[in-house]
């Protein structure tokens, strides 16, 4: 369809036509980008440059804004607790989401389908309406205010539960047959069958989890207030309003936001290929 | 040593629809057993149920004396080769044929050992390291036979192994499987539409329709005693042909009357018919298109044909007929050129026909 429709058009509409493309992605890509490259180069910037609209790039870089948040600020530990609690979750979301999205594919049973309409259905649920219910369990239990309470609100992720299910949905059937005529448990056939053949699904939903999860903002601070248990963002947010509305160290808060995100950054560099390649669908499983 | 039972088994979908009906039988160690039927026929839901992929809805199922309905496939010690080969296609031939041995903690060495022979006997040495995605359709089919030989297991079940392959690799691997069940001394239950598969590497054949058996009996048996006529109809190509006939006794001798003429019947049959109470009644009968012959051999006339198509085969021929009595099929040696629209007079070997009730049409005498 696309070649034929070039093929009936002279070079300049092509032209044309491309151009227009990158315009628009490019700037898309200028909005997207943009805010994240002021906070990198106001965080080497002193205040009063930062403050200045006429100053865009830093005059004098300040690095000291960078080490003292990796060395003279709660950040870091924020950081290491963000990590791994968020590790912790979504290792937890993977098992239980497997587990549930290979009962609905893989295993007959009566209520398989009202089963996985239940579970849609809480996903239709604002997460908001969750609040007050999970806080009294959290209560009840004494997990308020701990990393355990942190984690055990969020071992189930609908949204990972799915998408494994739409990947495991793809694999013949016949595999895991196949695998537990083989002698394999369905635990077994679970990661060293259907797993495997999933990979790319399964990368992009602990990527996704993780980030959504290192970067959660109103769940935590709901139920933590000792800064021993804070995560990333209400961590950034303390930070923030530490010396009153009128004191911010604009430059540390930017600095701080940048070396925040650093983790994330060096996460999707590994994972890229295949985050994309989950998204997109899975392929070549046919068969 | 195995033998698998199977008491009054029966499979409710969880439509309501009824696969499997009350179905007996008797499998004893190192036989091999195919199941065969028309499509739908409830085959592979018989086999799947063996194997544990599928709940027994009613019935028991023993292996070896013990009641397995509710053991998990994983522990019924079976191994089962897939119509699609069900091949691991993230892992390499050597690791797809290796699996089973992994799991049961066989030490890497005694695994490296059994691969290399299991896949010497197959002939995929040189394949080990390939992904099953870099395989022919016969070398995968290899694959997942080495699959299931290289764990010793009590049973093979063989859901149309073969029909993915072209006739002449079928053909190949028919006889490979031969030989294999010579080597291995196990049960092998083998579900087939073909009827040379069925008939040449069973030692026992169940005949399935609707979900019921039709009868249970050896290759020979079933071809020369068919227990009614879906069987008769279903065993044997061409198949057989069926013709309405009346019952009559003449001067002692009993014979049947078609419309053009007369079988006379041998003690046997016309015992088997008097004993009936058919004389003087309507059967419904059947003779196998190599039983057909031209009435000019000596043989008395029977049917009066006009030949439609004429399949010269090779050693044999398939001359299609269109008698007063329906449709006629000869299988003749006799390798003479019929021409299309030719009369031809046509007798039967009188020992050979087959009489069935034509209300339930179960064998009357055979
Ligand atoms: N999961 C299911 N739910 C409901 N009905 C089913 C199911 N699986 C199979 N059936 C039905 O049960 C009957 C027997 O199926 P089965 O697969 O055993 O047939 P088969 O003899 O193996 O046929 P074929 O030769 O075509 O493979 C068929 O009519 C089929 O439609
Ligand atoms: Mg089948």
């Amino acid at each position: 369809m696309n070649t034929r429709y070039s093929d009936k058009n002279p070079l300049i509409l092509r032209i044309l036509g491309t151009a227009g493309k990158a315009l628009i992605l490019g700037v898309a890509c200028v909005f997207t980008a943009f805010p994240f490259l002021w906070m990198v180069l106001s965080s080497l910037k002193t205040k009063a440059d930062i403050l200045n609209t006429d100053v865009f790039f830093p005059p004098d870089p300040q690095w000291q804004n960078i080490t003292s948040i990796l060395f003279d600020s709660p950040i870091p530990k924020y950081i290491f607790n963000s990590m791994w609690v968020s590790l912790a979750i979504v290792a937890l979301q993977i098992v239980s989401g497997a587990m549930l999205a290979y009962a609905l594919v893989f295993l007959k049973f009566r209520t398989n389908r009202i089963l996985f309409a239940i579970v849609m259905a809480t996903y239709m649920l604002p997460v908001a309406a969750t609040y007050i219910p999970s806080y009294i369990i959290l209560a009840d239990w004494g997990l308020l205010d701990s990393f355990g309470g942190l984690i055990i609100s969020s071992t189930v992720s609908i949204f990972g539960i799915f998408l494994l299910r739409q990947a495991f949905m793809q694999i013949p059937k016949g595999l895991v047959e196949a695998a537990r005529m083989d002698g394999a448990s369905h635990w077994r056939a679970l990661w060293e069958i259907v797993c495997p053949m999933t990979k790319s699904s399964f990368i992009t939903f602990g990527l996704m989890n993780f980030i959504g999860t290192y970067n959660n903002y109103m769940w935590p601070s709901l139920i933590t207030k000792t800064s021993d248990y804070f995560l990333v963002s209400q961590g950034l947010r303390a930070f923030f309003v530490r010396d009153g509305a009128y004191g911010t160290e604009w430059a540390l808060v930017m600095a701080a936001s940048a070396v925040v995100v650093i983790p994330l950054l060096v996460l999707f560099a590994f994972t890229q290929r295949w985050f994309i390649n989950g998204i997109g669908g899975e392929t070549g499983m046919k068969g | 040593m195995s033998e698998i039972i199977l008491k009054h088994i029966t499979k409710e979908y969880e439509n309501g629809f009824l696969a499997v009906k009350d179905v007996n039988l008797e499998i004893k160690d190192n036989e091999f057993v195919i199941l065969v039927g028309p499509s739908g026929c409830g085959k592979s839901t018989t086999l799947r149920m063996i194997a544990g992929l599928e709940d027994i809805s009613e019935g028991d199922l023993l292996i070896d004396g013990e009641r397995m309905n509710d053991v998990a496939p994983q522990h019924r010690d079976i191994a089962m080769v897939f119509q699609n080969y069900a091949l691991y296609p993230h892992m390499s031939v050597y690791q797809n044929i290796a699996y089973s041995l992994k799991i049961k903690k066989v030490p890497k060495s005694e695994i490296d050992k059994r691969v290399r022979e299991v896949a010497q006997s197959l002939g995929l040495e040189g394949l080990l390291d390939r992904r099953p995605g870099q395989l022919s359709g016969g070398q995968k089919q290899r694959v997942a036979m080495g699959r299931a030989i290289i764990r010793h297991p009590k049973a093979f079940l063989m859901d149309e192994p073969l029909s993915n392959l072209d006739a002449k690799l079928r053909g190949q691997m028919r006889v490979e499987i031969a030989d294999l069940y010579q080597r291995l001394n196990t049960t092998f239950i083998y579900v087939t539409h073909d009827q040379t598969e069925a008939m040449t590497l069973g030692t026992k054949i169940v005949v399935m329709k609707d979900g019921e058996i039709q009868q249970i009996d050896s290759p020979a048996n079933l071809f020369n005693y068919p227990a009614n006529r879906f069987v008769a109809g279903f065993i044997g190509t061409p198949t057989m042909n069926f013709f309405d006939a009346s019952c009559e006794e003449t001067g002692g001798q009993v014979v049947l009357q078609t419309d053009t003429g007369t079988i006379r019947m041998n003690d046997k049959k016309a015992a088997a018919l008097k004993e009936g109470g058919w004389i003087g009644k309507k059967v419904a009968a059947g003779i196998r298109p190599e039983h057909v012959i031209s009435a000019k051999d000596g043989a008395s006339k029977v049917f009066e044909g006009e030949v439609g198509v004429f399949e010269l085969l090779g050693s044999n021929a398939i001359v299609y007929l269109q008698t007063a009595s329906g449709r006629m099929v000869m299988n003749t040696t006799d390798l003479r050129e019929y021409t299309h629209g030719e009369r031809v007079a046509l007798g039967v070997m009188e020992d050979k026909v087959h009489i069935f009730d034509p209300e339930t049409e179960r064998t009357v005498t055979n």
